[in-house]
């Protein structure tokens, strides 16, 4: 008889352990990181086209590298970025080893993404012939991001 | 445009016109002009503007590199704002 309650004790506990056995604890949640923060991209310089006439998205009308004595030239100037910008334009007259200043003109402008910019330049008694260029720079940079050259006559 | 120091070689590009624009809202356009021996904001307005009461345009532009409109010097590069 004891033997028979030692016995049924011990299939009761054995029991009561196999029905109390806990869960294997839940995994851990996934870490959550924080997606890489991804700077604006500075403002640059993207493209320079000539021509003799702009539209109104101030764009050239039609590319080119030659002009007439009495045209007006233009610099069209595409940018991209974001920040402060500042654009200068160096137009010179080119002979040999000499450079002429023919005009420097700037712009400045806070840019919040692509950009159109135009220089022109007109000379009323007429262009030299000869060989000329014209030197985009953003901001005090010492060398120009993109220069065009171009003829007249 | 101020006349520069000719070289007799070169053309003379004295009467250029020039301008510029932007798409961005807000942009300030403006020529660069060095300053030379005698210059004054009243003759370099007189100049480009063809006004020298039009120097306090140019002296208002230039207030970082300027703190007395009767003290500019050679070699100053000055921000000469867009006519009109």
């Amino acid at each position: 008889m004891r033997r028979a309650t030692a016995c049924g004790l011990a299939v009761l506990v054995l029991g009561a352990v196999a029905c109390g056995k806990s869960e294997p604890p839940p995994p851990p949640p996934p870490s959550v990181t924080a997606p890489p923060t991804t700077l604006p991209a500075p403002v640059s310089v993207e493209a320079v086209s000539l021509g003799n006439a702009i539209g109104p998205d101030k764009k050239v009308a039609t590319p080119a590298e030659s002009f007439a004595a009495k045209d007006t030239i233009y610099a069209s100037v595409d940018t991209a970025g974001t920040g402060h910008a500042k654009l200068r334009a160096l137009w010179s007259f080119v002979k040999g080893q000499k450079t002429a200043k023919v005009d420097e003109t700037t712009i400045e402008f806070e840019s919040s993404g692509p950009a159109v910019n135009e220089f022109h330049v007109m000379k009323p008694s007429g262009w030299p012939k000869g060989d000329y260029k014209v030197e985009i720079f953003l901001g005090d940079a010492a060398a120009p991001a993109m220069t065009k050259s171009y003829k007249v006559g | 445009m101020v006349p520069e120091d000719k070289d007799d070689d070169m053309p003379d590009f004295s009467d250029v016109k020039s301008g510029a624009s932007s798409t961005a809202p807000a942009a300030s356009v403006y020529q660069t002009y060095e300053v030379k021996p005698g210059d004054s904001l009243s003759k370099i307005a007189k100049n480009i503007y063809g006004n020298g009461n039009e120097w306090k345009r140019i002296f208002d532009a230039n207030t970082d590199l300027i703190k007395d409109p009767n003290k500019i010097f050679p070699g100053q590069k000055l921000k000469i704002p867009a006519k009109g």
